[in-house]
């Protein structure tokens, strides 16, 4: 197949999958929806109606989204080029990279190897971690070296080092999601379609602005770290966020200054946000309108298969967040909270919320 | 050989107690083949104690890491014994203490291995500096205003270390780099940043190079200095291998108690997702042959200390796809089965296509690849390397046996005809029939294969699938009536009225059948019953024509050995004997491998998706693993 019937393919394919997106008001209605309701609508009933604890069925439902995430990723990535396929694999990843911090949090809290498992997401071969031997293994440091022999040595070898350094799974998982957007800035740095590579630097590049804002925030002002410090855990973002306007936010010293700081128009965005949670969630808006306006007016079918993909993903997350609330019987009000239907609050105002 | 074993479906009622003996007595008969379905009993629910279990995997999981180790001697199985709790844990408490040793030494070759690497990179940082003009000394203390660093950093984290000492008031620079490393030397001012710039470097992975005392020595003293580090290195390198043998040979008795405990412990473990209990009564549900029924009976009476119950009945229809079939077990079968493996493994009741893909295949190959010469070096090539091959070398023996048996037909010796007259003929001296027989051979398959699923389909109660479905009796009658019509042309010249008649009324049968089987509007209708009618007869046509293969590559290997031999003979008496030998040995891998994948296609393409569904599951016994796995 030529590059362009490639293109023209994926294009139909991303536009069929589209037309399953939630669009503006379909949120308020799924939450009128009792769960029966949400489980016909999602083809989720017979989870729902098979008898067995909350936790077990939000397992399995939070399973079920992700499962039927993946296949729409394995069918969207087969027409695409190596590299092509590479990027988005790699931005699917992330899953296994839950996996990799589960099975890192257990070994360090050295939980039963059987209730690590049951956390554990089955995921496809394309992004799954290596082997069952990972599950073996009786201490992190032994997990780390184990992974030291496939296709995350680096990441292993640099993550175990400073774990033996620091005992502390903050730093591990810091290491972890840092190589992680790492990867994908390289990644598009490497991809040879030049109209391509613009789609994705932005959209990859709004990923990591999204991470870095967040970073910056927490790591400099919760964590109290240094600017050197603060700067080593960022990614410089080939789309906003880039080396230079990174070095300059992390010499400021408070928080409003940095959003002050930030370029348009995540400046215009967070401007007014008083907390992080509801910094994260605006993060989460303009990802979002980035990841629309990618499949609405994108040139590159491979771009517009991972903004599906993205956006998608954002809408089985809020999916899940609902059912979770209906199965631990949460009142409306923390659900419309986490679902963003009301605005964030700090913790202390959460019960007077509800 | 070509119906499958009868197996029977056993309900064991067993105390609790005797549990873990009737599982080593079901591992020994190695017979009984679980079935882990939920009892309709409501008041049979799986085991709660899973203690056994998780310590049997946490042992099991150590034994097989000590085995990447040290080697694992194999257990001893003289004496078939029930292994209790207590000494499994005690057993996974010392493999744990096992593990924990070689983990130390896997360590201490890796921090040598590590050691050494600074070495290198040492060394390689020494040969730069030996250019500079400057007192290195100076570079080991640090002064009253600058700080120094001097080591090895991952080249990807250069950059961002570059920044974020730059937001500390320190300056980086790379004066070298070796593959995946960078060596750096990092100045800033002295004075409160020591801990903020420590946090930043062991993030980056950055290591520092120790500058060695003396630097202002001759070359030949640091560099001696350096000899006798490596040789230490090397020294302990050696104390620890050493260490471990000596270990690993005092564990060896202790390794092999361990692993003959685990190897009696597996079966109960293996056993579990099979067994229900209720109270002190416990349940094991699953597949044994029909003849090893009374075996079992007799053995279990032999081996428990309680009284047991034991049921067995045929399988249910309902539960044909869940009955395990006995895999073919003929040594001469066996590399054939497991290309039919491959595949899949036939549904219970249906016909285990082993024994004809044996016969065809050998058929076929021979056919393709018909040279007395050629086939004797294959079969001999196969003996001589037949532990390497393992079992598969019989395939290769067999195979090339058949090359000789058509060799001698086709009178063919690595080519050359004179050698020995031809039985019957060589191919190319009638192309024309061969394609005629290829083509012959070809009706008789797919009809042979109708003809199983047929009976395939009957053996598992699906009447109407095997009367109307694909490659079902109405379809071989279509088929039947083509081919007769199509040699009736060929010897007539008219296709005729009754094997026109039996065409259209089957082909208008298949049409009926599939209109009032689909559930769709009446356009989609109309046009998937059309579509579906035109491949019936194009795909029987163009998968007879497919045999055609079996004649051409017989007429191909005939031509090929002809242009070998007519190079040779335009050759000096030198190149003659050079191009016949790298003329057949080029003709014997092409044209082998060629061949053998063109009656692999047919056999899977043509014959098995006809009549082999090959979703069926394999029978699996509970037995003893009698040898360790591999290290």
């Amino acid at each position: 197949m030529s590059s362009a019937a490639h293109n023209a393919y994926l294009n139909t394919r991303v536009a069929g999958k589209a037309t399953q997106l939630f669009r503006a008001g379909d949120m308020e209605r799924f939450v009128q929806l009792g769960l029966p309701e949400l489980g016909q609508q999602f083809g989720l009933g017979t989870i729902l109606e098979e008898p067995g604890s909350a936790r077990l069925k939000s397992r399995a439902v939070e399973q079920a989204l992700m499962q039927v995430l993946l296949e729409e990723l394995t069918v969207l990535i087969r027409p695409m080029h190596a590299a092509e396929r590479g990027l988005v694999v790699a931005w699917a990843r992330q899953f296994a990279l839950f996996n990799l911090k589960t099975l890192l949090r257990g070994k360090i809290r050295q939980l039963d190897p059987q209730e690590i498992r049951e956390n554990l997401y089955d995921l496809p071969p394309q992004v799954r971690l290596s082997n069952e031997d990972l599950f073996r293994v009786e201490n992190a440091v032994e997990l780390l070296r184990l992974l030291e022999s496939g296709p995350l040595s680096l990441l292993a070898r640099q993550a175990r080092e400073i774990y033996e350094k620091r005992q502390e799974p903050f730093a591990l998982e810091a290491a972890i999601d840092q190589r992680y957007y790492a990867d994908m800035v390289r990644r598009v740095a490497r991809l040879e379609d030049s109209t391509t590579q613009r789609q994705m630097r932005m959209l990859v590049g709004s990923l990591v602005d999204r991470a870095n804002v967040l970073w910056l925030l927490r790591f400099r002002f919760g964590y109290d770290l240094s600017p050197s410090e603060t700067f080593y855990q960022l990614v410089p973002s080939p789309h906003l966020l880039h080396r230079e306007r990174l070095l300059e936010l992390v010499g400021l010293d408070d928080q409003p200054k940095v959003i002050a700081a930030l370029p348009e128009p995540l400046r215009s965005q967070l401007l007014d946000a008083n907390n992080l949670m509801e910094i994260q969630r605006r993060l989460g808006r303009y990802l979002t309108g980035i990841a629309w306006s990618a499949l609405r007016s994108g040139q590159s079918g491979v771009g517009r298969a991972l903004a599906y993909l993205i956006l998608r993903e954002a809408d089985l997350r809020l999916m899940f967040t609902l059912i979770q609330g209906r199965l631990l019987q949460l009142p409306d009000a923390y659900v419309d909270l986490a679902l963003g239907l009301s605005p964030a609050i700090c913790v202390h105002q959460w019960r007077e919320a509800a | 050989m070509l119906r499958p074993q009868p197996m029977k479906h056993v309900r064991i009622l067993v105390l609790r107690e005797d549990l873990p003996q009737a599982s080593l007595t079901l591992a020994d008969m190695e017979s009984f083949h679980p079935d882990p379905r939920q009892p309709q009993e409501q008041q049979l629910t799986p085991l709660q104690d899973c203690r056994y279990q998780k310590k049997f995997q946490q042992a099991r999981s150590r034994l097989d890491k000590i085995a990447q180790v040290v080697p694992v001697p194999e257990p001893d199985l003289s004496e078939i014994r029930v292994v209790g709790l207590d000494e499994l844990t005690e057993t996974n408490a010392w493999l744990g203490e096992a593990w924990n040793f070689c983990l130390e030494h896997q360590e201490g070759f890796r921090e040598l291995e590590e050691a050494e690497r600074l070495l290198d990179e040492e060394e390689a940082a020494l040969a730069n500096f030996a250019e500079l003009h400057v007192d290195l000394g100076m570079l080991r203390t640090k002064t009253r205003f600058l700080d120094y660093y001097i080591g090895v950093v991952p080249r990807e984290n250069v950059h961002r270390l570059e920044g974020a000492l730059g937001l500390a008031g320190h300056l980086l620079f790379t004066y070298m780099e070796r593959s995946e490393n960078a060596h750096v030397v990092i100045v800033g001012p002295t004075g409160g940043k020591e801990s903020e710039l420590g946090s930043v470097l062991s993030d980056a992975g950055f290591q520092a190079i120790p500058l060695p005392q003396g630097l202002d020595d001759s070359p030949e003293a640091i560099r001696a200095e350096q000899r006798a580090r490596r040789e230490r290195i090397e020294r302990e390198r050696a104390d620890l291998a050493e260490e471990v043998e000596t270990c690993s040979s005092d564990m060896r008795e202790r390794l092999a108690r361990a692993a003959t405990v685990l190897v009696l412990a597996e079966p109960f473990v293996s056993l579990d997702p099979a067994i229900r209990s209720a109270g002190q009564l416990a349940c094991i549900a699953g597949w044994v042959p029909a003849k090893g029924v009374a075996d079992l009976e007799q053995r279990l009476s032999e081996t428990l200390s309680h009284g047991f119950s034991l049921d067995s009945r045929k399988p249910r229809a309902d539960e044909r796809p869940l009955v395990p079939t006995v895999p073919v077990r003929h040594r001469l079968l066996q590399p054939f089965a497991m290309l039919v493996k491959q595949y899949g493994t036939p549904r219970y009741g249906e016909i285990d296509p082993t024994l004809l893909f044996t016969i065809t295949f050998l058929l076929m190959f021979g056919t393709m690849f018909g040279d007395v010469g050629h086939g004797a070096v294959l079969a001999l090539l196969a003996w001589i390397f037949r532990k390497p091959l393992g079992r598969f070398y019989i395939f290769g023996v067999m195979a090339g046996l058949s090359s000789v048996v058509f060799g001698l037909l086709f009178g063919s010796v690595f080519g050359y005809k004179e050698l020995l007259p031809a039985l019957w003929m060589s191919p190319l001296y009638d192309p024309i029939l061969m394609l005629q027989l290829a083509l012959g051979w070809g009706v008789f398959f797919i009809t042979l294969a109708c003809g199983l699923t047929i009976y395939n389909r009957f053996a598992i109660n699906e009447p109407m699938a095997a009367v109307f479905g694909h490659h079902g009796v109405v379809n071989l009658l279509f088929y039947l009536g083509l081919v007769w019509g199509g040699v009736s042309i060929a010897l007539t010249g008219s296709f005729g009225l009754v094997q026109a008649g039996l065409v259209i009324s089957s082909l208008l049968a298949l049409a009926v059948y599939n209109w009032f089987h689909l559930e769709a509007s009446l356009g989609e209708k109309i046009l998937v019953v059309l579509i579906e009618t035109l491949e019936t007869v194009i795909g029987y046509v163009s998968n007879t024509l497919s045999f055609l293969r079996v004649a051409a590559f017989s007429i191909n290997h005939v031509a090929l050995m002809i242009a070998v031999l007519t190079l040779a003979g335009m050759m000096g008496a030198v190149g003659h004997v050079l191009m016949v030998v790298f003329g057949n040995i080029f003709v014997m891998v092409l044209e082998g491998v060629i061949v053998t994948i063109q009656v692999m296609r047919l056999q899977y393409y043509e014959g098995f998706s006809r009549y082999f569904s090959g979703d069926g599951r394999e029978f699996s016994p509970l037995r003893l693993r009698r040898r360790p796995r591999a290290a």
